[in-house]
Parts: C-alpha cells; sequence; structure tokens
C-alpha cells in the first residue's frame, strides 16, 4: 500500500519534476520573480491600508495634532520673544498716587527712552508700563506681587534726589525684565539729564562717540523650533510605522495566518521584506501627511520665517531634504520595529516590546533639542539624534557634507543591522507556541560549530564597524593628544584602534558564534609560487593605484581642503622622522593583517554562499573602498577608487587561492612599499620622480610596474591553478 | 508519496530536555488517508511541523515526492497543502484576495489561480462568499475558506492538523465532504487528530502516537490482528493505561 521513493536531492529545488500532470508543472515556484515580491508587498500594504486604525494615525493626526501645535508653538514663542519685543504692559504697584504720578513722570519723559540704535539692535519696542495704586483697594504691594497681580513694587521716597525703592519677584520672568527696563530707562534719564546740564555748564561739550549700527554674516540659529519640527516629524513618523509593524507580524500570529505563511514555499526574506516594505510606505506616508500638515500650519501661522530664519515662502528644498532623511530613518526605525515586533506572538507582548523603544527614542530626541548640541562627533553616529541634527541644519541651511555624510551611512549601517536581526527572528522556530525561546535567543551562541559566519552576523558586524571604529579611533587619538604623545606613538595608537575594531570585534563575533577559524579566515597555507606572485601585485599595483589616485583628483573627488591637504604634507614630512621598523608595523603590517582578516575572511566566507565569485569580490571590494572613506574623523572621498581597485585585486587573490595569506602578503608589500619611498622620499630624487603625492608617473617606471602586477596576477592563478590539480590527484590518485 | 524516518524533536524545557518526538517513521502513497492519532501532547503537531519545514529536526528525515524537507524546503513546500484548526484569515482581504494571494505564494499561475479557486469555491459553498471581506465571516465559513485555501495550489499530500477541533456538527460534516474531495483527487493524506471515532470513519491507515512514539501503524485490520482489540479506543486504552483519559471518545 504504501510506496517509497528514494529522496532525490540532487534536483534543484526550483525545478519541479511532474508527479502529476495537473498541476505541479504550473506550480513551479520561480524564486527570483521580482514581480511575485512586488505583489506580496501589494498584499501587505492592502490589509495595512484598508485598516481604518492606521488610516487614523496616517490622515487624522496629523490633520488635528498641527493646529493644536500650531497654536502651542505660537504661544511658545511669543512667550520666548517676549524680553526682547516688549510688547507687554509690566505692570508696577505703588502705595500712593503720588508715588504712581512720579513713576509716571519719569517713564513719559522722552528722556528716558533708549536711543534709536539701541532700540533697533535689540529688535524690541518700547516697554508699556502700567502703573496700579494698591492703596485704593488696601492691599499690601507685596502680596500683589507675591499674587502675581503686579510685575514688580515700587516705593517712591521723597528727597533730593527722590529714592525709588523696587521690590521684584525671584525667578519670574515678567518681573525681572520689569525691573531691568524700569531701571534701565531711569538710567537713560539720568544720562539725559546729566547731557543737558553738562552743554548748558561747557560750550564746548562733546558726546565720546556718535553711534551708528549695521550687521554683516548669518543670524544666528533662531529658535528651539528648527529642532522641534524634525524631532515631531521623527516622532510622527515611528508613530505611523508602530501599528503596521505590530499587525503585520504578531498580528499575523495572533490571527493565526503566521503558519499557513510559512508553510507556503516562498522564502523567509520574501515575506519579511514585503513586510518590510508595507511598513516603510506606511510610515513614509504618515511622515510625508505630518510634513505637509505641518508646514502648512507654519506658513499659515506665519511662523515659518522663525524655523527658518528666511522671510520667503515654503522652504521647498529644505522639505524635500528632509522627507529624503524620514525616508532614510523610516528605513531603519521600521526594521528596527520588525525586529521586536518579528518575536512577538501578540499585540500586547508587542506593545510591550515597543513601549520602551519608544521612551528610548524620545530621550535622544530631546537630547538634541538642548542647547549648544550639534552634527559633529559621536553626535553624527547617535541613532535618531543625527538624524534630528540634520534636519535642523537642513531646515536653517547650515548643514555640513562631512557629518551629513556620516548621518546617512551610519544610518543605513543601522538599518542592515535591524533588518538581519528582523530576518533572523521573523517566522524562526520562536514561532512555534511549543518553542520556549525568548529574545535572549538572539544573544545565546549555537550549540553547533559552523564553518563560517552567517551572513546576519556579517551584515550586524559590518554595521557596528562604523561607530565602533569611528569612536575607537578618536579616542585613541584624543588620549594621544591629550599626553602629547610622538607621531610615532600616535601611528602606533592608531594601529591599535584598527586591531580593536577590524581585528578583534569579527574575531569575538566569530568565536561567539562557534565559527571554525581556519574555514572563516580561510588558514589554509598556500603554495610558495602563489605567495611569490601575490608580492609582485603589490609591488606593480602601486604604480597603477597611485594613477587611479590622481584619476580620482582630476575628477574633482576630493575630500581635502587646501588647509587640510597641506597639513597631510606636513605629516608625510614629520613621517620621514619616525622609525622604518614603526611606519612598517603600524601602516604596512597591522592593516594588511587586520584588513586582510576582516574583509577577505570574516566578509568574504560570510557572503560566500550568497553570491557568484564576482559579485563576492566586487562587493567586499566595495564595502573595502567606502570604510576607507569614512576613516577617522575626516571623510577622503577621493581614496574610493584607488582602494576598492585595490580591494577587487586582493578580493580575486583571496578567491584564486582559497587562502587569506597571499592577499596578507599582497597588501603588506603594497602598503610596505607605499610607506618607504615615502620615508626615503628625499635620498630617491635620483631616480627620477617618485614623489607619490601630487605628480603623474612617467611612462618608464608606470609600463614596468603593470607589467610586474600582471605577471604576478599570472603567477596566482598559475599556482591556484596547479595546487587545485595537485589535489585532484590526491583525491582521484587514478585520474 | 511522503517518507517520514526516524523523525525525532526534543524541547528544552527549563533544564530538562523533552523529547517530544522519538524516531517516528511512515509512508504514505497516492490516494491515501493517514491518520496520525494520539493524546494530546502525543508529538502530532511537531511530527508535522517538521514535515512542513517549520522546525528542524534533531534527527530522521521526511522527504515528500522524493524531496527531503532539510534539503529541498521549497521543493516540499509547494508539494503539500496544510491545514489546521487554528488556522486564521486576512480580515481585511476579500476572500478571493486571500485564496489568490496564497496562489501566488505558491507560484499558481494568475489564470489557473482564478480558476481554481471558482472551482474549489463551487465545491466547498463559499461562491457566494467570494468578494466578502474575510473579517465579516462566521466560524463556519472561515472553515471553509481555510480549506480551500489549502487546495488552491492542488498539492498531492495533504496535511490536516485536527481539522474537527471547536467544530460544531455541521462543521465537521464539512471536513467529511472534503476529504471525499481529497479522495476524488488522488491526494496523500494525513490527519492529525485525537477524535477516535472520526479517525475510524475518515481513515484508511492509522499511526498510534504516544509519548513521541509510534506504536502502532498499519489498518484497522492489522491493528486488530496485532492488538487482539475490536476499535482504535480499546487499542489506545490498552496503550497508554490510565492516560486514555485524555483521548475523546465521542
Amino acid at each position: 500500500m504504501s510506496q517509497s521513493s528514494e529522496p532525490n536531492t540532487d534536483q534543484p529545488s526550483d525545478s519541479s519534476p511532474s508527479f502529476e500532470s495537473t498541476s505541479v508543472s504550473k506550480t513551479s515556484v520561480s524564486l527570483r520573480s521580482s514581480r511575485r515580491l512586488l505583489r506580496m508587498c501589494k498584499k501587505e500594504m492592502l490589509e495595512t491600508l484598508r485598516d481604518r486604525r492606521t488610516m487614523i494615525t496616517l490622515v487624522m493626526m496629523p490633520l488635528l495634532l498641527y493646529p493644536l501645535l500650531g497654536m502651542a508653538f505660537n504661544r511658545f514663542l511669543y512667550n520666548y520673544a517676549a524680553g526682547a519685543s516688549e510688547e507687554t504692559a509690566y505692570r508696577i504697584g505703588v502705595d500712593t498716587e503720588a508715588e504712581g504720578e512720579t513713576l509716571l513722570r519719569w517713564l513719559e519723559d522722552p528722556r528716558s527712552q533708549p536711543p534709536e540704535e539701541i532700540l533697533n539692535a535689540s529688535d524690541g519696542k518700547l516697554a508699556k508700563f502700567k502703573v496700579l495704586f494698591s492703596g485704593e483697594a488696601g492691599i499690601d504691594t507685596l502680596q500683589s506681587l507675591k499674587n502675581n497681580e503686579i510685575d514688580l513694587a515700587a516705593k517712591v521716597t521723597a528727597g533730593q534726589p527722590p529714592l525709588l525703592e523696587l521690590t521684584s519677584y525671584e525667578g519670574d520672568a515678567g518681573s525681572a525684565g520689569a525691573r531691568r527696563i524700569l531701571v534701565e530707562r531711569l538710567e537713560w534719564l539720568r544720562l539725559a539729564l546729566a547731557e543737558e546740564v553738562a552743554k548748558q555748564a561747557q560750550e564746548q561739550y562733546q558726546p565720546p562717540a556718535q553711534v551708528t549700527l549695521a550687521s554683516i554674516g548669518e543670524p544666528a540659529a533662531p529658535s528651539a523650533l528648527g529642532t522641534v519640527i524634525p524631532l515631531v516629524l521623527v516622532l510622527m513618523t515611528i508613530t505611523g510605522a508602530v501599528y503596521p509593524a505590530i499587525d503585520l507580524t504578531a498580528g499575523e500570529r495572533e490571527r493565526g495566518t503566521m503558519e499557513a505563511l510559512m508553510a507556503s514555499p516562498v522564502p523567509r526574506s520574501y515575506i519579511l521584506l514585503s513586510k518590510y516594505v508595507a511598513v516603510v510606505t506606511v510610515a513614509l506616508l504618515t511622515a510625508l501627511a505630518n510634513l505637509v500638515a505641518m508646514f502648512m500650519t507654519l506658513w499659515a501661522s506665519q511662523l515659518l520665517p522663525l524655523v527658518t530664519g528666511q522671510e520667503d515662502g515654503l522652504p521647498w528644498l529644505a522639505m524635500v531634504q528632509i522627507l529624503g532623511l524620514l525616508v532614510l530613518f523610516s528605513g531603519f526605525f521600521a526594521a528596527v520595529l520588525l525586529s521586536l515586533t518579528s518575536y512577538a506572538r501578540s499585540f500586547k507582548e508587542a506593545q510591550a516590546y515597543l513601549i520602551p523603544i519608544m521612551l528610548l527614542s524620545l530621550t535622544p530626541g530631546v537630547l538634541s533639542l538642548m542647547p549648544g548640541v550639534t552634527l559633529s562627533g559621536p553626535m553624527a553616529i547617535a541613532p535618531l539624534v543625527n538624524i534630528v541634527l540634520l534636519a535642523r541644519e537642513v531646515l536653517q541651511g547650515t548643514a555640513q557634507a562631512g557629518p551629513a555624510m556620516l548621518t546617512v551611512i551610519s544610518t543605513v549601517g543601522y538599518a542592515f543591522a535591524a533588518i538581519s536581526i528582523a530576518a533572523k527572528l521573523f517566522g524562526g522556530d520562536a514561532v512555534s507556541r511549543t518553542s520556549g525561546a525568548s529574545i535572549a535567543g538572539l544573544f545565546t551562541r549555537p550549540a553547533n560549530m559552523k564553518l563560517v559566519p552567517t551572513t546576519q552576523a556579517a551584515a550586524m558586524t559590518l554595521a557596528l564597524l562604523v561607530p565602533l571604529y569611528y569612536l575607537s579611533s578618536n579616542f585613541l587619538v584624543q588620549f594621544g593628544t591629550t599626553l602629547e604623545l610622538s607621531l610615532a606613538n600616535k601611528l602606533l595608537l592608531s594601529a591599535l584602534a584598527l586591531i580593536l575594531a577590524f581585528g578583534l570585534f569579527p574575531w569575538l563575533v566569530a568565536r561567539f558564534n562557534r565559527c571554525q577559524l581556519s574555514t572563516t579566515y580561510q588558514l589554509k597555507s598556500p603554495s610558495a609560487l602563489s605567495i611569490v606572485g601575490a608580492v609582485l601585485v603589490g609591488i606593480g599595483a602601486w604604480g597603477v593605484m597611485q594613477e587611479l589616485f590622481l584619476l580620482a583628483d582630476a575628477m574633482g573627488i576630493r575630500g581635502l581642503d587646501d588647509e587640510k591637504i597641506a597639513q597631510a604634507k606636513e605629516t608625510a614630512r614629520q613621517l620621514q622622522d619616525v622609525p622604518l621598523v614603526i611606519l612598517l608595523f603600524a601602516m604596512a603590517l597591522t592593516p594588511a593583517v587586520v584588513e586582510e582578516f576582516c574583509f577577505r575572511g570574516f566578509l568574504f566566507t560570510a557572503l560566500k554562499r550568497l553570491m557568484t565569485p564576482w559579485r563576492l569580490i566586487f562587493v567586499t571590494a566595495l564595502v573595502f573602498g567606502l570604510f576607507h572613506v569614512v576613516t577617522g574623523n575626516m571623510l577622503l572621498p577621493e581614496r574610493f577608487l584607488p582602494t576598492t581597485a585595490m580591494g577587487v585585486i586582493l578580493g580575486w587573490i583571496a578567491w584564486k587561492t582559497q587562502s587569506i595569506w597571499p592577499g596578507i602578503v599582497a597588501h603588506f608589500s603594497y602598503n610596505g612599499l607605499l610607506m618607504t619611498i615615502g620615508k626615503y622620499r628625499d635620498q630617491l630624487d635620483w631616480l627620477g620622480s617618485t614623489d607619490g603625492e601630487s605628480k603623474h608617473l612617467p611612462m618608464s617606471w608606470l609600463i614596468p610596474l603593470v607589467i610586474v602586477t600582471i605577471v604576478g596576477l599570472l603567477i596566482v592563478h598559475v599556482a591556484s591553478v596547479v595546487k587545485s590539480d595537485a589535489v585532484t590527484q590526491e583525491v582521484h590518485p587514478g585520474a | 508519496m511522503l517518507e517520514v524516518q526516524s523523525l525525532t524533536k526534543h524541547f528544552q524545557v527549563g533544564d530538562t530536555t523533552m523529547t517530544a518526538v522519538d524516531g517516528v517513521s511512515f509512508n504514505i502513497a497516492r490516494g491515501e488517508v493517514f491518520g496520525l492519532l494520539g493524546p494530546n501532547g502525543a508529538g502530532k503537531t511537531t511530527t508535522v511541523r517538521m514535515i512542513l519545514g517549520l522546525l528542524d529536526p534533531d534527527g530522521g528525515w521526511a522527504s515528500v515526492d522524493g524531496f527531503r524537507t532539510a534539503d529541498q524546503p521549497i521543493a516540499v513546500k509547494s508539494r503539500l497543502g496544510f491545514v489546521s484548526a487554528s488556522d486564521g484569515i486576512y480580515p481585511w482581504l476579500t476572500v478571493r484576495e486571500m485564496l489568490l494571494y496564497f496562489a501566488d505564494l505558491y507560484g499558481v499561475d494568475a489564470a489557473l489561480a482564478s480558476e481554481r479557486c471558482e472551482h474549489l469555491a463551487d465545491r466547498m459553498d463559499i461562491q457566494h462568499l467570494l468578494d466578502r471581506r474575510a473579517g465579516v465571516l462566521s466560524t463556519g465559513q472561515r472553515q471553509r475558506v481555510t480549506l480551500v485555501r489549502g487546495l488552491i495550489h492542488d498539492p498531492p499530500v495533504m496535511l490536516l492538523d485536527e481539522p474537527t477541533r471547536g467544530l460544531d456538527v455541521v462543521g465537521v460534516q464539512t471536513i467529511f465532504e472534503y476529504m471525499e474531495i481529497l479522495r476524488d483527487a488522488g491526494k496523500a493524506v494525513v490527519v492529525c487528530t485525537h477524535r477516535l471515532d472520526e479517525a475510524e470513519r475518515l481513515c484508511d491507515r492509522f499511526g498510534l502516537l504516544h509519548n513521541g512514539q509510534l506504536k502502532h501503524c498499519g489498518s484497522m485490520q492489522q491493528l486488530r490482528d496485532e492488538t487482539g482489540r475490536q476499535n482504535l479506543v480499546d487499542i489506545f486504552v490498552d496503550l497508554i493505561g490510565d492516560g486514555a483519559g485524555s483521548v475523546a471518545v465521542e
């Protein structure tokens, strides 16, 4: 009755053999179908957008919220500006009518008004004062002051001159303002009277100077509103993403559709991706609705100039740029949300996970509101804070390329890390109700040894490397500067930063994930021939890279201004005094070993299963190139082209030889040669143009170097063919 | 068509390791209805989840039409239909949208999917519900929609996990009608249930699961010969001793 068939594992999974003429040949699953992915996204969108609760956050919230916020902003700005505008009438309480008359006589005297220039400079109008006689009501002026019925209590005692005694309420802005202005006004009056007397007494009296005022430059950052707006937008984007994120993941489980979904022959990543797209889209729609509603409110309530510091209408460009930042932010935050909600088994559980995240995201948001906090240093890599600060600077037109780039790159990195976490969690074993796993499972070590790191581990490591290297190198630089270390010691410190970030961190991740180090880092011993080839490649590639560097420079890809170039030249000159051993250790050996272990070891083997060899080589080279651009606290885009090209060569060597060592040798030869030439530049003048900084190499140099590179690559190629033949011979001695 | 060999699964509960499925093996041919029977917690659902590839087994393997779950999960999943009592619906999609969505997930061509949707809706009497929002359906209607969903890609093997749980008489009758459709189409079917009376009516062969182990496997006659008992209830009572209370005898 039962019929057993031998498992046929040779056939590819997506070619369905016809075992039922009716259907299965037609139900063959084409995994690469992007159209299907689009349809899956469409279904997620439909499901979310039809849900009325989504529409409430999407449309109703901004419609209701901003007019209310607009009113609050208005009030806020009114109070904020009150000290300067002096529109309000200050209330001064006196006991008797006579005292009031004296006070008013002083205040109404035109000579008590500040000179025109000072009034204009403070952009204010003349303050108004109202005198209240508390004597009539039989109330003590001090009591009135306490009750905030007056801003200032005054007592005038007749005499030569009369004595004015003022009492203000400590900590009350109105009271302090009234006191300051009243004192100033009396001061002006005194000065004017004194000048009159002086003029009468002395015909030749001249004031020390006649003052007129003018100004140049940009006005200072207008107000905190510039930060409040991006912060509110970011928070609203979060709000928009929360509901769909929960509904499309935990909701799927709660409705009982998750199991059927997971049982379908679609890769988990497709399902997650379609949900991710839906969440990002809803988040963006919310962001867009909020952006438009907010700017319309600001425009309608005439608050816009206070935000942008300009008089013109809507700041379209800034709005588009902020929308771009929100796209980036939604991409990041949707991934964070999905990684959390993917784990939850119900709406309730998901909400419990999300509340701390919402509060957490509020804290850096508030931090960005603090005065003096700008987008620089660690702020540029602090998630959420950097987006809010960058949006503020975009709005005020003060954004700078460097920190902006760092913000974008680090946010993309965080998004990748979050997506890889979500992919790991979404629909995993944790879905099943029998599993007792918890979120801590993400950080538990796998039970079995692995040959190479998982893609998720590699993605997370890469994402964390940006801030890690930034922090460690800057910390060590700061440390070196504080201790006034010599350049040689500073070089050693930067090597240490490299070892810590690119060496130690991936190694720890590999150890934690129980990855076999020999396979993770391709530690297989290479043939002697491939080492010879690698040395030649390292020596020859120098010339090629130099030309690429100049090409990038000629194309205008340049991150250094003249001042920094002069600085770099000065550093290069100082480097000549550093002992060669230290130069080679810090600038050649350490980068060669650490970077090869990281990029052609850890990253290379983690991605190997996913891609074709050439794609793998290019992807790792691209990452390698990008990391050299954002190195340290500067951006050096001109390094991208040569470093990526070098990454391609090193990747090809790693792939050909299946070993990390030839790459390390080539990398070391390349860096070592550069360092040696740099150090002995002066002594090498007789060789002709070896100045590696600005000039093209003469053809008599370039051609031999290119030939040496090609010969080196050929030797590596031959060595790998010879070696693989030898392996075949070992396995099949008869062959 | 479906082959299960020495499937084993352990779960870590606190500090102790619990064996949920312990070396279970069975084969099912085309056109055969196999009842995987056992009390609650016997390991039925875990076995089905391992066949589907939703859980990784700690030992053994399952294969469908020659494809092993662990090696070619996509090929296996596309050949399996799965319906569970806890299955839900997408409340904001119409019934048709939901069915076509699943057809798409299984790579069914759009035209064929529409045709099949109409045909199955006709057989399961949900024709009039196709353009209604799934969120407004009654429990019985939802059950029918779910059953159609499981067949939308016309899989050669169907897995039914406790299909009658929580259903009234009419609902149970629907399952019987559904089984007829499956039989007509020559599907290999696995029905997991703890309802022995229903199983006797539905299935051709039986696997009796207890504490994760397959204690008996065969047709009703084979089981009778093997145990000397006349019906499933008696066989189970013998098998599990005082644990019989957890097997529903209705």
